[in-house]
């Protein structure tokens, strides 16, 4: 329609600080959507993280501490399960399978766990995906075998065969190192986009090999120390881990074992469901989620009121445009859709142009995303949701419109054909 | 000759104010030239904003082509202006983004009758514009296709006159048109006006304080000698 030519001719007048308020408006409409998606894909992320596990066991303190400590390697356990505890609890008849874990030394900034060979087995994450290895296998008879996590593995550039130093704690920096008692790589697991990826797995026997000799929190000294080939031919059998997961063999009695460990007589247990932790931890992560989605939707609200300032700004020195427009023949309602033209063409443009900027960024910041945080951008085209969201958008550059467009229709009303400077 | 414009007892005030106008008597016959002459401040603009429908009278009556303006609607009005009337305003008078050719063209973007009348005589509205360019001395066609902010003053008063002209409006009405123009500029500028005019049968209403020109037109007239609202000049 002509109507639409002569808006954008105008707009193409003043294209610097048309293009300026585009410029705001894309970023605004290109934060939203990053924000948008990250929320989106964290939540999903997070919620498939683990899958299959009925119950976390630990010693007792809060759930999500557990929950954390046991799946996210985040933080300590304040306490072990000693090994008499777990295996009664592994061998009751309601439970199918159960997976103790051992936590507490590190290497270069990455967790290791010392675990069974029932995790391979029954480990799983996402809809019920079970983990795979990418290379070489997990650990057999050997205590001083490693599985990397796909992570691991591709950040330090390790390969299957060779030999890494475990660290003691799990800070970063670590002073004591585990140097005398040295891995070798046999595995390595696919990707799982889950904190799996961020883990070294040993076994429960190497985890003890490794502080055999250790007394008080500090390494034996002079002849006390055992090397890694006395260790191979010891009893290696642990006397406490650090967590547990089950699997039961009907859900139905997920509350009854529950209850029964918490109920424990020999320590102080707690159990908890993993899906009812993963919600509690994610209200508590929501409310920061749901202020920075309300702080963008406020930016989209800034650059709409940056739209407005331009166009009104501009309506006192376009009087003699409109003037011209009516003696030509244009109605004051010609005038005034004009304007709303002008909105919704830079608020359009905005859109665009601010999706080709998300694309542009989640395509060059995808693989350090999810390297650094686990996390997957997709490439994928806008979901019905975010559709909704720029919908909305447009509709409110449009009410918006709405005001300079009343307000030229007054002025040109006022103004007729009179043109004076 | 009829009557093109008729004004009967008219009289019109701003809100507040005193009246401005009160002209008892006016008619503008189809095919003439007028020369009216009006010192700013006479109430010139408003009168022209009257006979252009965008006012309307807080008495008496005006006829356009023997329509009543005062008894129509705003709308109707907006549509009666466009199709039976062309302005040339004193200067800036053009769209400065448009190309020269998209500016003649705009009048018909709103009048259906101006696209008809200019398609039954040159065959097209573009091919109107460009001969109206052409007979106003706009022949280049790399000039018709420049923006409209890139020419003279004097070559975009002859681009505003071509609109003016376009389908054949029955009245073209001049406010001040010459007035940014030199002397020998806006002879010529005249003498194509009239010619053009002639050839669609348009009258012309031209508004001026610059006395020089009247004997170039069929009629003048004073607004003073019209309006019994305007006060004598104080000296």
């Amino acid at each position: 329609m002509y109507l639409i030519r002569l808006a954008l001719a105008s707009l193409a007048n003043r294209r610097f600080t048309a293009w300026l308020t585009v410029f705001a408006i894309a970023l605004s409409v290109c934060l939203l959507l990053a924000v948008e998606r990250i929320r989106t894909e964290t939540r999903s992320s997070f919620a498939s993280t683990i899958s299959g596990t009925d119950l976390i066991v630990g010693a007792r303190s809060g759930s999500i501490n557990l929950l954390l400590y046991s799946v996210f390697r985040l933080g300590n356990a304040t306490n072990n399960i000693r090994w008499d505890s777990f295996e009664t609890i592994a061998r009751d008849p309601k439970v199918k399978w159960a997976i103790p874990i051992s936590l507490g030394d590190s290497h270069r900034g990455y967790r290791v766990m010392g675990t069974s060979r029932a995790y391979f087995e029954h480990y799983q994450y996402g809809r019920g995906q079970a983990l795979q290895l990418a290379q070489g296998q997990t650990f057999a008879d050997d205590p001083f075998a490693v599985v990397l996590g796909a992570e691991v593995a591709e950040a330090l550039h390790y390969q299957l065969g060779q030999q890494l130093v475990l660290a003691h704690g799990v800070a970063t920096i670590s002073l004591s190192k585990h140097d005398d008692k040295p891995f070798t790589v046999v595995g390595i697991l696919k990707r799982t986009g889950t904190p799996v990826d961020r883990t070294l797995h040993i076994s429960l026997q190497g985890m003890q090999a490794l502080h055999i000799d250790w007394q008080n929190g500090v390494p034996a000294q002079g002849k006390g120390r055992i090397s890694a080939e006395q260790a191979r031919s010891m009893d290696l059998q642990p006397h406490a881990i650090t967590a547990a997961m089950l699997g039961l063999n009907s859900k139905i009695a997920t509350f009854s074992v529950q209850r029964q460990i918490n109920e424990f007589r020999g320590e102080p247990l707690l159990a908890i469901l993993p899906g009812v932790a993963l919600q509690e931890l994610w209200s508590l992560m929501g409310s920061a989620e749901k202020a920075l989605f309300v702080v963008s939707l406020f930016v989209v609200l800034t650059g709409l009121i940056g739209m407005l300032t331009a166009i009104l700004t501009s309506l006192n020195e376009r009087r003699r445009e409109m003037a011209i427009l009516r003696s030509v023949g244009a109605r004051p309602w010609h005038i005034a859709s004009l304007l709303i033209v002008e909105a919704f063409a830079l608020a359009l443009a905005g859109v665009l142009l601010g999706l080709a900027l998300l694309y542009l960024g989640i395509a060059l910041a995808q693989g350090y995303v999810q390297a650094n945080y686990g996390l997957f951008l997709p490439l994928a085209l806008p979901s019905r949701y975010e559709w909704t969201l720029l919908g909305a958008i447009l509709a409110a550059a449009l009410l918006m419109g709405a005001l300079p467009a009343w307000r030229a229709y007054r002025q040109s009303l006022a103004d007729g054909l009179s043109i004076r400077l | 000759m009829s009557a093109l414009i008729e004004l009967t007892e008219l009289g019109f005030a701003w809100p507040g104010q005193a009246e401005l106008l009160d002209i008892p008597a006016f008619t503008l016959q189809q095919g003439e030239s007028l020369f009216l002459k009006g010192p700013s401040g006479s109430g010139k603009t408003t009168l022209l904003g009257l006979l252009g429908g965008v006012q309307k009278p807080g008495r008496g009556h005006i006829h356009l082509l023997g329509a009543d303006l005062s008894s129509m609607s705003a709308g109707a009005r907006d549509h009666f202006r466009v199709d039976h009337t062309g302005y040339i305003f004193q200067q800036f008078n053009l769209l400065p983004f448009l190309s020269v050719r998209e500016n003649v063209e705009l009048p018909c973007h709103f009048s259906k009758l101006r696209t008809q009348r200019a398609q039954q005589r040159h065959g097209s509205v573009s091919q109107a514009a460009s001969a109206l360019l052409s007979h106003l001395g706009l022949v280049d066609p790399a000039l018709q296709a420049r923006r409209a902010d890139s020419l003279s003053i004097g070559q975009q008063q002859r681009v505003a006159a071509a609109r003016a002209l376009i389908g054949q409006p029955e009245l073209v009405i001049a406010d001040e048109p010459t007035s940014a123009l030199d002397s020998d500029a806006r002879e010529t500028f005249l003498q194509l006006l009239f010619a053009e005019c002639r050839a669609a049968g348009s009258s012309l209403l031209f508004v001026s304080h610059d006395q020089s020109l009247a004997p170039l037109f069929d009629r003048s007239l004073s607004l003073s000698d019209l309006n019994r609202a305007s006060r004598p000049p104080e000296l």
